[in-house]
């Protein structure tokens, strides 16, 4: 099995296409957070894999940091949705409609 | 090392004290009802933050322009500039909110996570490491997910915060893997490092940092409001809580600007490409698009919030002429500046004309000048300036960044069609402009003056002062401007 920093860069890129698609199809508000989350966690990989390869730790840093504020952000959208499913009884954006023009 | 005096953690301590305090205070007294204790002590600490940001900047402790270090922050020139706006505008959030947040509940909570958006916003002006920049940023984005829905009962203010949340959770996600990549291809974090490491790059690894600053314009574009990601701000701005309205519109765009200035001019400078172009095309789909939108619109907010999105393509002017003309980045802080005060000012006369009369709707502000006087001329004043009506400081900052564009045109054959498209732009938008006023003055019956709030007439009669006296004598803020400003050139590369 090869462990080249080359495959650990295609499957991070591969997560981004993942998160960015599911982003651009899906309408149900916790598969979209679902989505963001796989485009942090590529993130998180690419910084790991290059902290392995590069002589100093800074990218096993930077994933601790961005892993926490991502934690962080998760509890306030996840909250946000429970919000609006009191509301609506749903959780699809498609059917917030109060604002447009 | 960072002196313990320096004005970034000078303000991280006095508004996160006071911050994090708040909400104790609270429980400790027992009580969530409205409460306009909370609101003097964060009015009180805003003040002292700007208050030791513009001494420091006039007993010039501070580095001029724009500096790199080998701190997480550098307390320049640059970032006082940025923070005096942000705090401005914090300023007049809190000052509205005094009026507003008579009828809600939970003040304590409300202004911590103001204050604590506030420490973000100047952050992000004054670091100079992604880390520390990435850390702000949220620090900055994440108070403001809750502000925008802290209206639970009301299903604009909900809709408004998701839509929010999810644009802005996927800008910091794109910024996040940005910011990855170049730390894979440069070895550092810090600003300073990664630029020197793009100028010195191997050509096969152009791509990949093309990628990443690509992906910082995206995800700085975001809070920036720009064209092709610009879908969530007029929802949200028309959701939110006018208040919190102001600090979206007037305080955190600015931030993503500051970020802009820092990151993407300089590294793209450093890539040694012909970026420009990309640039200015996105300022001019950016002002057009946003002025033209805002012609159709029915509803006041949502008006102001698609005049905002033009303002970011004006702004976005002078970063696009940046390597070719020193006026035009100065052009840019100026109007940051600027339009921090003219749309805070108009957020907050919206916000006052909501919570008093509550019509947002453009046919219902008949008559509204002898019913509101004060609050009718500040809103006046302001798009005034920011239709770059002479006398207003708004036609200063636009004939910077305009004369930049000139400027450019001998470096750049497109430059001056930016100008020329930024005042075609203008005039545009005093027509919409015009048209609101002449609703207020000149339509209606004679109806009864109503008693306005005291905090919104406040901030009115600041930005009126404000507005015209830097119109009529503009020099202190230019100097300030020209020291503020970073020096965009190959040699001045770390």
């Amino acid at each position: 099995m090869s462990n080249e920093l080359i495959d650990f860069v295609i499957v991070s890129i591969a997560l981004l296409g993942i998160g960015i698609y599911g982003l651009s199809v899906k309408r149900n508000a916790i598969r979209m957070l679902f989505a963001i989350e796989i485009v942090i966690n590529a993130a998180n990989l690419n910084m790991v894999a290059f902290g392995r390869f590069l002589p100093h730790s800074g990218g096993q840093t930077l994933a601790l940091f961005s892993i926490a504020i991502a934690a962080a952000e998760v509890a306030v959208g996840l909250s946000l949705i429970i919000v609006a499913y009191r509301m609506y009884q749903n959780i699809d954006i498609a059917d917030y409609r109060s604002l447009k023009g | 090392m960072l002196e313990i005096s320096s004005t970034p953690l000078v303000i991280i301590a006095i508004l996160g004290v006071i911050g994090v305090i708040l909400p104790l205070i609270s429980i400790a007294r027992k009580e969530s009802g409205s409460n306009s204790f909370y609101a003097v002590i964060a009015f009180g600490a805003l003040i002292v933050s700007i208050g030791y940001v513009a001494y420091q900047l006039t007993t010039e402790h501070i580095l001029p322009s724009a500096v790199f270090s080998e701190d997480v922050l550098a307390d320049d020139a640059f970032g006082g500039f940025f923070a005096i706006a942000m705090l401005i505008v914090a300023i007049f959030t809190t000052v509205s909110s005094f009026n507003y947040m008579r009828k809600q509940n939970h003040p304590a909570v409300y202004y911590s996570l103001i204050l604590l958006s506030t420490i973000g916003m100047v952050l992000v002006a004054y670091s100079t490491d992604l880390v520390m920049l990435f850390v702000a940023w949220e620090l900055m984005s994440i108070p403001t997910y809750v502000l925008a829905g802290f209206i639970k009962k009301n299903p604009s203010s909900n809709e408004a915060a998701l839509k929010y949340f999810l644009f802005g959770a996927l800008s910091s996600a794109i910024i996040v893997y940005g910011i990855s990549i170049s730390y894979g291809l440069t070895g550092s974090t810090n600003i300073g490092e990664v630029i020197q490491g793009y100028s010195s790059l191997d050509a096969s690894m152009l791509p990949l940092a093309l990628l990443s600053v690509g992906m910082f314009i995206a995800g700085f574009g975001f809070k920036m409001g720009l064209v092709p990601f610009h879908m969530w701000l007029p929802d949200t701005y028309e959701g939110a809580p006018p208040p919190i309205t102001t600090l979206l519109a007037a305080g955190t765009k600015k931030a993503g600007f500051a970020a802009a200035i820092r990151i993407i001019v300089l590294g793209m400078v450093a890539l040694n490409l012909d970026w420009t172009l990309a640039l200015g095309i996105i300022a001019v789909m950016t002002m057009t698009i946003g002025n033209i939108a805002a012609i159709m619109q029915k509803n006041l907010s949502r008006m102001l919030a698609y005049s905002s999105i033009g303002h970011a393509g004006y702004i976005l002017i002078g970063l696009a002429v940046a390597p070719f003309s020193a006026v035009g980045i100065q052009g840019s802080l100026y109007h940051v500046l600027n339009h921090a005060v003219m749309k805070g000012a108009a957020f907050v006369a919206v916000g006052g004309i909501v919570t008093t009369l509550a019509v947002t709707n453009l046919d219902k502000l008949k008559g509204l000048g002898r019913r509101m006087p004060i609050t009718s001329l500040g809103l006046v004043i302001s798009l005034l300036a920011l239709a770059g009506v002479p006398p207003l400081n708004g036609f200063w900052s636009k004939l910077m960044l305009f004369g930049g564009a000139l400027d450019a045109s001998s470096a750049v054959s497109w430059a001056p069609w930016l100008a020329i498209a930024g005042v075609l732009n203008s005039a545009l938008s005093l027509a919409y402009y015009g048209w609101i006023m002449r609703r207020m003055y000149f339509e209606g019956e004679t109806e009864k003056r109503v008693s306005e709030p005291k905090s919104v007439v406040a901030v009115m009669i600041f930005s009126i002062i404000f507005m015209v006296a830097l119109g009529v004598y503009p020099e202190p803020i230019i100097q300030f401007v020209e020291t503020a400003s970073p020096v965009i050139s190959l040699n001045a590369m770390p």
